[in-house]
C-alpha cells in the first residue's frame, strides 16, 4: 500500500515536531519513513499508520534524528569553510595578489608617512566592526521575516547567512585592533609591526568580503548545486 | 549495526562499493540491500547510515540527484569520479585488511620442515 500525499505531509509534520528544522533535511527522512512504512504494511497489514511511524522511529535511537542533523550541519559546515578557503586562496594567486600586495603596501605607507595614523587606524577599526554589525543586524531581520512568512529553510543558506563557524572569529580581530590602537608608539612606529598590522587588516578586509559578499551573491548557485531539490521547489 | 566496532571502520566503504555496482541508491534502498546480501545479519542503523553518507557528500564522494517518485522526493546518491576512484582504493585496502586478519585470526600451518 503507498502512501497518501497527506500522510506524506503528516510525515513532514512529524520530522518538524522532532526538531528537524531543514526543508532537506525533513525531506530525505520523509522519503526513508515512507519507504518503511510501506515495506512494513506489506508484512503487516493491520498496523495503523502512527503504530508504524512509531516503530520506524525507535529505529533512529534514543536521540532520535538528533544524529542525522548534527552530522549534517557538520559536514555542510565543512563545506561551507572549504569554499572560504578556495575564495581566500584565489587573493594569493595572480592576479588578485597584486591586490592584496597593493592593499598592504597602501595601507602601510599612509600608516607610515601620516601623522595621524593612530587616528586612521582607529577608522579603520570602526568601519570594520560597523560594517559587521550591519551585516549581522541586515541578515537577524531576514531570518526574522523568514520565521514569520513560514519559509522552508534549507541548511546551507542558513549556514552561508549566519557565516558559519567564521561568526566568532570575525570579533578576533577585536582584541588585536584594541592591543594595537592603546599602544599606537608601540606597533605604529616599528616598520615591522606596521607593516604585519597593515597585513592583517587586509587580510580580515578581504575575509569579510568573501563571507558577507562574494559567497551571498553566489548563494543561489550554491544552494543548487548542494540541493538539486532546491530548483523544483522555487520555480 | 551488528558488532558495530567492527563494521564501523568499513562501513563507507560497503557504501560506496554498493554504488559502484548499483549506480544510484536511495538511504532506505542501501539499507534493505545490505540487509539482503547478508541475509539479515548485518543490519545498517539509520543513525549511522546518513551521517555517513552526508559525510561522503561533504567530501565530494558523492553527488546527488532527486527525483519525485509517488507523491515525495527521493534524494539518489552516487559516485562522483573522484568517488569511483576513491572506492578502488578503499576496496583494495579493505582485502589486505580482510587477509592480514584472515591470516593473523586462523594462520596457515607452515610447510616448512
Amino acid at each position: 500500500m503507498k502512501l497518501t500525499a497527506q500522510q506524506i505531509d503528516q510525515l513532514y509534520l512529524f520530522t518538524r515536531q522532532h526538531y528537524v528544522e531543514y526543508y532537506d533535511l525533513q525531506t530525505e527522512l520523509v522519503d526513508h519513513l515512507a519507504n518503511a512504512i510501506e515495506t512494513e504494511w506489506e508484512q503487516n497489514p493491520k498496523l495503523t499508520f502512527d503504530e508504524v511511524l512509531n516503530k520506524e522511529f525507535s529505529k533512529f535511537g534514543v536521540f532520535g534524528f538528533m544524529d542525522v542533523v548534527e552530522s549534517r550541519q557538520m559536514a555542510l559546515g565543512k563545506k561551507y569553510n572549504r569554499l572560504v578557503f578556495q575564495h581566500f586562496k584565489t587573493f594569493f594567486s595572480v592576479p588578485k595578489i597584486l591586490f592584496t600586495l597593493t592593499m598592504t603596501f597602501l595601507l602601510f605607507k599612509i600608516l607610515k608617512t601620516s601623522i595621524y595614523n593612530d587616528y586612521i587606524f582607529i577608522a579603520i577599526c570602526i568601519i570594520y566592526f560597523g560594517f559587521i554589525f550591519h551585516e549581522f543586524y541586515k541578515n537577524k531581520k531576514i531570518k526574522k521575516v523568514q520565521k514569520e512568512t513560514n519559509q522552508k529553510k534549507w541548511l546551507f543558506e542558513e549556514i552561508i547567512n549566519q557565516y558559519g563557524s567564521f561568526s566568532g572569529a570575525l570579533t578576533f580581530p577585536f582584541y588585536i585592533f584594541t592591543q594595537v590602537s592603546s599602544h599606537a608608539e608601540r606597533y605604529l612606529s616599528n616598520d615591522y609591526w606596521l607593516f604585519s598590522v597593515s597585513l592583517m587588516v587586509v587580510l580580515f578586509g578581504i575575509l569579510n568580503y568573501i563571507l558577507f559578499k562574494i559567497i551571498p551573491s553566489k548563494a543561489e548557485v550554491h544552494l543548487k548545486q548542494t540541493y538539486p531539490e532546491y530548483k523544483l521547489e522555487n520555480l | 549495526m551488528k558488532n558495530s566496532q567492527l563494521y564501523k571502520g568499513s562501513l563507507n566503504t560497503i557504501i560506496m562499493k554498493l554504488l559502484e555496482e548499483n549506480g544510484k541508491m536511495y538511504g532506505y534502498e542501501i539499507t534493505q540491500k545490505v540487509k539482503a546480501i547478508t541475509q539479515g545479519e548485518l543490519n545498517i542503523t539509520e543513525g549511522a547510515l546518513y551521517p555517513a553518507l552526508h559525510k561522503l557528500e561533504a567530501e565530494g564522494l558523492l553527488d546527488v540527484e532527486i527525483e519525485k517518485v509517488d507523491n515525495r522526493m527521493r534524494k539518489y546518491y552516487k559516485l562522483t569520479e573522484s568517488g569511483q576512484k576513491e572506492t578502488v582504493n578503499r576496496l583494495s585496502e579493505l582485502e589486505d585488511f580482510i587477509r592480514n586478519m584472515q591470516s593473523l585470526v586462523s594462520p596457515s600451518p607452515k610447510l616448512e620442515f
